[in-house]
């Protein structure tokens, strides 16, 4: 895969989307995301992180602005949102990938097996290809999704708090599957609540129902955090930490 | 010798195995998608759905196959609607469709003017299927075998991931909506021989048996086909050799499948369990 | 419409719908909120084969009923404890396992005949003094229950995880609401029988859910329309000379029909739920 670093691969200029029509769950949203970057999305729950995301997919209502893509766009979901009792191989998983690209009367043959065996090679689970998905561990298991978001072939990929739920060493393996497709040229998204990791990555995005800020990861300030989560964080060390409040919604 | 080759004897029961053949190669990897999509409350619902129609065809003469067809639309569609309630819940709308839908063929049966034995409708028999039944579940067990065979990639990732099934290729709902009606489908088939009380019986219990046994989907589904098939022949004997029921007799050979793979798995549990926390331990 | 509740069978039969309504609302409202429909259904449909072989070999049906209806709850409840075997299939499985033994027993060993129809939907005939005594004992079991529990089934209900972190009392709860619909149910056989235990369990809470604002508005509505349906059921079971449990059903279905159709004209749609609430 060629790196073109610094083409465009997302541009998203004053989108605003939500599922009921004249009430926006996410308003006036712009920021681009070049070939080989990470762009970090911060903000509270319900602040519009999974609303930007479908939108991004097409799977919510756009309501206005523009969205320009170059390129496929996959979806990596949080582990836990899989079925862990689904009778599926990695190898299964990252062949789901696959699907989309073969007509449903062809049998996705050889050509999708060795794209997906090339994916869970790329995330350093080749050795696992066998194993039973819900025996994989917390980490391997999120490796195993971005590999299908891989064998998609996509160029963007949106990943929904990869690191959430997953153990120190896990989470530096993931850090380090990230770092390697910044170098093939990828462009991802990345939600977290974590904003340590956030400033070791290339760009933020806010939200909080809408843009808050895109800035450079140098520029995450205590008054911006504050501004982006409102009164559900608890900043510590002078902003280098923050402690934000979950809220569990029903 | 002749325990087994009695039964073979007689155009009867021949033709109740080979029915029960067709039946458990369909029956069998749909009750894999249904275990797997945590449908067997509808899967019940359907065939208890379906009363009415069976009800208002004995009543005016038609085809019991008409009726049923009639009755498994409507009971689809109903349970469809049903299960996507979110107000009171889908277990709870589903009861509600259930029980009004059944307790209406029960009205219409049990009303003095029929002099219809509700008992044929509930139970089934698999020993009254003629030749132009068997063509007919044949051609019906073809349409949906091709239909599990196209729609296993939609099966699969809705059943995975719902949450990322439409970036993948698969549409949203898409899933559950071709499993409902492939429900419908292989009840229309199962009913006559099993009736519509015990049709989840075939469905359900040796598709939980082979995800028992099996880690992986194709295996799975094959095995699934292969427990129907031998539970369907195993009742039609049942029922020869000890004069039970046929229906009740396929229904429990069926459940047992389940229980046979549930004393053999945690026979081996152990074994298996100490394999993996060595082969996990060497990585 | 007074005429018939002259006979003493539709003043039995009466009376045993005051009983059931209270449980109906009790019960009923757990029921709903709890995802327990498919369990009470199953429980209901177990206990067919206690009913077959209770007349022939001499045993109180409530009795045989609450034995069948016992052994499977406990084997359920064993089953679903396994890895890999989902709960709703492992209901379905038993469920379909007990009446498949039911027909068996009623069509080869005991020949029932006409009986199994009564077992299967219930009887205007059936209640006697005896099985009015067991309602009346179930249903003071479930208030005797619901003293003790009905906070904690409330505590469970809206948030598992956290109602169990305060402590065993949230297991014993849950058996405790278990066991009370268990017994509820074999109480409501006789009635409406094995197969159409939802309509009184089920069907009125189910309605009420559609309006109710709390959870003494949902117990006090559903036991409300659960004693006008099953009083209207019996009336038009003694009209067509049916079984009580299909009329009581037909009649708590066209009701649910005409509330959910009056809702969605009458309300605006509440916020659907929707992946968006986790984001």
């Amino acid at each position: 895969m060629s790196a073109g670093k610094g083409e465009k691969l997302l541009e998203v200029e004053g989108l605003s989307a939500g599922y009921r029509p004249g009430v926006a769950a996410l308003s006036d949203v712009t920021f681009e995301a070049p070939a080989g970057s990470i762009t970090a999305v911060l903000g509270p729950n319900g602040g519009g992180k999974t609303t930007l995301f479908r939108a991004l997919l097409g799977e919510t209502p756009q309501r206005s602005g523009t969205v320009r893509v170059n390129g496929a766009v996959a979806y990596v979901p949080q582990t836990e949102r899989a079925r862990l009792d689904f009778p599926v191989s990695a190898l299964d998983v990252a062949r789901m990938g696959t699907y989309a690209a073969t007509p449903w009367w062809r049998p996705s043959g050889r050509a999708g097996r060795e794209r997906a065996e090339a994916a869970l090679e790329r995330v350093g689970l080749a050795d696992r290809a066998g194993v039973r998905f819900g025996e994989l561990s917390g980490g391997q298991r999120q490796r195993v999704l971005i590999a299908r978001a891989l064998a998609q072939d996509a160029r963007v990929l949106l990943l929904d708090e990869p690191l959430s739920g997953v153990d120190g060493p896990s989470a530096e393996r993931i850090l380090g599957v990230l770092a390697e497709l910044r170098e093939d040229g990828h462009a991802m998204l990345v939600s977290t609540h974590d904003i340590h990791q956030a400033r070791a990555f290339d760009a933020v995005v806010c939200l909080h129902g809408s843009q808050v800020a895109f800035v450079p990861p140098a520029e995450l300030t205590p008054e911006l955090l504050a501004r982006t989560y409102g009164g559900e964080m608890i900043v510590l060390d002078g902003g280098e930490r923050a402690v934000v409040v979950q809220h569990h919604e029903h | 010798m002749d325990l087994l080759l009695d039964p073979l004897r007689n155009g009867i029961t021949q033709r109740a195995l080979i029915d029960l053949l067709i039946l458990g190669v369909v029956c069998g990897p749909l009750g894999v998608w249904v275990v797997l999509f945590r449908q067997s409350y509808s899967a019940e619902s359907m065939a208890h759905s379906m009363l009415p129609g069976l009800v208002v065809a004995a009543l005016i003469g038609a085809p019991l196959g008409v009726g049923a067809a009639a009755g498994l639309a409507v009971a689809a569609a109903t349970i469809a609607i049903a299960s996507r309630q979110r107000l009171v819940g889908p277990d709870a709308a589903v009861a509600v469709a259930v029980t009004t839908l059944f307790g209406l063929g029960t009205l219409l049966a049990l009303s003095p003017q029929t002099p219809l034995r509700l008992g044929e409708l509930l139970f089934g028999d698999p020993l009254s299927v003629s030749t132009a039944d068997l063509l007919a579940s044949a051609a019906l067990a073809l349409a949906g075998l091709a239909a599990l065979a196209a729609g296993h990639r939609t099966l699969t990732l809705g059943g995975f991931d719902p949450q990322s099934a439409g970036n993948l290729g698969a549409g949203p709902g898409a899933a559950t909506w071709l499993l409902l009606a492939l429900l419908a489908l292989t009840t229309l088939i199962a009913v006559q021989a099993l009736g519509n009380l015990l049709v989840v019986a075939i469905v359900i219990g040796p598709a939980a048996a082979a995800l028992q046994l099996c880690d992986r989907l194709v295996p799975a589904l094959a095995t699934a086909a292969a427990f129907a098939v031998a539970a369907g022949v195993a009742g039609i004997y049942l029922s020869y050799w000890a004069e039970l029921a046929a229906g009740a007799s396929i229904a429990i050979c069926a459940v047992a499948t389940f229980g046979l793979a549930a004393v053999a798995t945690s026979l081996r549990g152990p074994a298996t369990r100490r394999f993996l926390e060595w082969s996990s331990a060497t990585e | 419409m007074i005429e018939p509740f002259q006979f003493p069978f539709m003043q039995h039969a009466a009376l045993e719908i005051a009983l059931l309504a209270p449980l109906a609302g009790l019960l009923g409202a757990q029921i709903v909120l709890r995802r327990l429909a498919f369990f009470t259904h199953s429980v209901g449909a177990a206990s067919f084969p206690g009913l077959v072989i209770a007349g022939p070999l001499g045993i109180p049906p409530a009795l045989a009923a609450l034995g069948v209806g016992g052994g499977f709850a406990a084997l359920l409840e064993r089953l679903s404890k396994r890895a890999g075997v989902a709960a709703d299939a492992a209901t379905a499985l038993l469920l379909v396992l007990a009446l498949a033994i039911g027909i068996v027993l009623a069509s080869d060993v005991f020949e029932s005949g006409a009986s199994v129809d009564q077992a299967l939907f219930g009887s205007l005939l059936g209640i006697g003094t005896s099985e009015l005594r067991f309602s009346a004992a179930a249903l003071a079991a479930a208030l005797v229950a619901a003293l003790f529990f009905r906070d904690t089934w409330i505590a469970t209900g809206f948030d598992a995880p956290s109602a169990r972190a305060l402590g065993l009392r949230a297991a014993t709860a849950d058996l405790v609401l278990v066991v009370v619909i268990a017994i509820a149910v074999v109480a409501s056989l006789d009635a409406v029988g094995s197969l159409l235990v939802s309509a009184i369990f089920v069907v009125p809470a189910a309605t009420v859910r559609l309006f109710a604002r709390s959870l003494p508005q949902l117990e006090l509505g559903a036991a409300g329309l659960a004693l006008v349906e099953g009083i209207g059921g019996l009336l038009l079971a003694y009209e067509l000379d049916a079984p009580p449990g299909a009329a009581i059903a037909v009649l708590g279905g066209a009701v649910f029909a005409a509330a959910a159709l009056a809702r969605a004209l009458t309300l605006p749609a509440r916020e659907p739920a929707t992946p968006e609430a986790a984001g």
